[in-house]
């Protein structure tokens, strides 16, 4: 009993006393932390590595931080480390909305900027988001698209992902209303959605249908990755003259992209991860720097870049909108093949 | 320490300063001292007010070491906590949420978490030739998937009104730094589940099922009526470690409490308690949760990466399951000398 109780004691003294005898350290320069979702994502490392090189070309030092595993509890022990670690700055790829609340509070609290690009957490655990491209201006670029692709008039087809997939439905719902309200539009006719459930075989199948079922048939658009891909090489392999355009990866789509009729799709679209962590860098400077709060209707320079407004998110929160997706042609799918 | 029948139930030696020192507490205090002097060179933040501030997040788990620690010594295991406390935590958002007052969110996850441990009990209880670790699966999957189907699509909820749960967030501040009220807790339940296990009539039947659960059944002790007891005590401290997560991210979704039972059993193991029942003591589970709390604070300050934090972890757990064996090979070496 005794033993036990000195061995607490003991114990409880130690780590105190020990920890006590800590030196403090001093940091030059500014010192960020980028946090990721998790380790080994390709898509995200590409936004990362491009914002470490915007961060330092300014004279920052970067340290990109990832959990042990993609959920948030492992985020919140990346934060309490952190919030240690009293950074100037914390830049996050958020693995839910709500749970890291109560941490970025803490660190805001304790005078670290906190910002967030990719993916974002609720309006109150941030102080601005950088979004790569608003839910608006993709519905517009791949309403142009397939616009462009149809001649002006004729049928198209949406290929989705799934029927509650919450990116994909937010994206139809633009396009559709501008099919509907707008006159550039008036001579398109949609037929119904078309769901491959983000599966290859399914968004095969799914397409097949489409072809079989609306013989007049000008463009297929699929808002997702998989979707695409399966498409393009359905198109392509059986010869149709279905134009095709969407959401893709260079990678999977460099033998479908071409102008000519060989190919199955002349120009997709995918978010610029290398301009959304630059732009997520610059704007995590001016943060630090006091050039911008996060409040609505502030304007900054982000170098190269030009000038950016801070507008309001879809969650109500604010945000730094980077502008239009990327997008891939016959010129540029080689050398962004090797990206993404 | 003698029971009724007037035997006595009594496998810890007497004690002298140089067996205590020797002792695995003894070393695990040593151990203490040595991640803390380490951590504190390794990392230039590592200090009080940092320890006390990214403690209570760990400190969570520790109620799971407790009495993870008696069912160890039952020479059993329970695998099931972390989908109880996935669960619980669920539950206690949804109650929240439905505008009830702080006590009722309390209690209500109380009930849930001692359901469940009391689920596994039935079960243990009535077959008792099921293994526990095969039972205890099952129902990780079963707490688990109720916890998936609550939360729906979108795979995780917030708790609305986060004033309660600050409450159990509070810190207390003693001058050389704010103390999280969970370290108290976590103390002052440790040293008296401690006490009851190392000094208790119960305490010594826990032990004695442990090294010969026939031998004790044959004894008189109600084998079968302690395992309830203490599988449904599990539950119970799922609850509480499940109502000071949620009040550390004020919400619960399909991955909280992933991997809690391993860290529980891996505090347990490092502290000395048996996994085949029978050895071991509270203390030194209590200072091995420190030493793994300390260790991990202190290396994740550094930003190692997280991987490596684990590794390491691992090594000394499986250093502190083989160490005893080589002590005990050489001493018999030396003795044949």
């Amino acid at each position: 009993m005794k033993k036990t109780l000195i061995g607490a004691a003991v114990a409880g003294l130690m780590v105190l006393g020990t920890a006590a005898t800590a030196f403090a350290g001093s940091a030059d320069g500014m010192k960020i932390a980028l946090v990721g979702k998790s380790a080994g994502n390709a898509f995200f490392e590409i936004a990362a590595s491009s914002f470490v090189e915007a961060a330092e070309a300014e004279g920052a030092t970067v340290d990109v931080v990832y959990p042990e595993a993609a959920t948030a509890d492992a985020q919140i022990k990346v934060l309490d480390n952190l919030i240690s670690q009293a950074p100037d700055a914390i830049c996050i790829s958020a693995n839910d909305v709500n749970a890291l609340q109560a941490k970025l509070e803490e660190a805001m609290d304790a005078g670290i900027k906190v910002s967030s690009f990719d993916s974002a957490p609720n309006p109150d655990s941030r102080q601005i988001f950088i979004n790569q491209a608003g839910t608006k201006a993709v519905g517009q670029a791949l309403m142009d698209a397939v616009c462009d692709l149809a001649g002006g008039e004729g049928q198209w087809a949406i290929l989705s992902a799934t029927s509650q997939a919450a990116n994909q439905n937010a994206w139809i719902a633009v396009m559709e209303d501008l099919a509907a309200n707008d006159e550039k539009y008036a001579n398109l006719e949609e037929v119904p959605i078309a769901y491959g459930d983000d599966e290859p075989q399914k968004s095969t199948d799914q397409t097949q249908a489409l072809l079989d079922n609306y013989p007049d048939l000008k463009v297929i658009c699929a808002p997702t990755t998989v979707g695409i891909a399966a498409a393009a090489k359905l198109l392509q392999d059986s010869g149709s003259a279905v134009k095709l355009t969407g959401l893709g990866l260079p990678s999977e789509m460099k033998e479908y992209t071409g102008a000519d009729d060989a190919h199955s799709c002349p120009y997709f679209y995918l978010w610029d991860m290398q301009g959304l962590g630059k732009l997520s860098a610059l704007t995590t400077i001016a943060l630090v720097n006091g050039d911008i709060t996060g409040a609505l209707d502030e304007t900054f320079t982000a170098g190269d870049l030009g000038e950016y407004t801070i507008t309001e998110a879809d969650d109500g929160g604010t945000e730094v909108v980077l502008g239009l997706p990327l997008e891939f042609n016959e010129e540029n799918i080689e050398e962004m093949a090797k990206l993404y | 320490m003698a029971g009724k029948s007037g035997r006595t139930i009594n496998n810890v030696p007497e004690s002298s300063a140089k067996r205590m020192i020797l002792s695995w507490e003894g070393i695990l205090v040593l151990v203490l001292i040595g991640v803390n002097i380490f951590c504190a060179f390794f990392s230039d933040v590592y200090n009080v007010a940092n320890l006390l501030r990214q403690m209570p997040y760990y400190l969570a788990e520790m109620f799971l070491m407790i009495i993870m620690a008696y069912i160890l010594v039952l020479g059993e295991i329970d695998i099931s906590v972390g989908a109880t406390v996935c669960l619980c935590a669920t539950v206690s958002c949804i109650v929240c949420n439905a505008g009830a007052p702080f006590i009722v969110v309390i209690l209500a996850t109380l009930v849930t978490g001692t359901l469940c441990g009391a689920l596994n009990a039935l079960i243990l209880t009535i077959f008792t030739e099921l293994p526990p670790m095969i039972v205890t699966l099952a129902t990780q999957i079963i707490f688990r998937g109720i916890a998936e189907i609550v939360l729906g699509s979108g795979g995780s909820i917030s708790a609305s009104n986060t004033q309660g749960f600050k409450l159990l967030s509070t810190k207390v501040n003693l001058g050389f730094g704010k103390v999280p009220i969970i370290l108290f807790l976590v103390l002052i339940v440790g040293i008296i589940f401690a006490i009851v296990l190392g000094k208790s009539t119960f305490g010594r039947r826990v032990y004695a099922i442990g090294t010969n659960r026939l031998a004790a059944h044959y004894s008189g002790i109600h084998v079968q009526k302690i395992r309830f007891i203490i599988y449904t005590m599990m539950g119970t401290a799922a609850a509480i470690c499940a109502l000071f997560y949620v009040s550390s991210s004020y919400g619960a979704n399909t991955t909280t409490g992933n991997g809690y039972e391993m860290d529980a059993i891996a505090m347990a193991v490092f502290g000395g308690i048996s996994s085949t029942g029978g050895k071991g003591n509270l203390a030194g589970g209590i200072l091995s949760a420190f030493a793994i709390v300390c260790l991990r604070v202190g290396l994740g300050q550094k930003n190692v990466h997280a991987q490596v934090v684990l590794l390491i972890v691992g090594a000394l757990l499986v250093a502190a399951v083989a160490l005893p064996n080589i002590i005990g090979s050489l001493r018999r070496a030396v003795k044949k000398s």
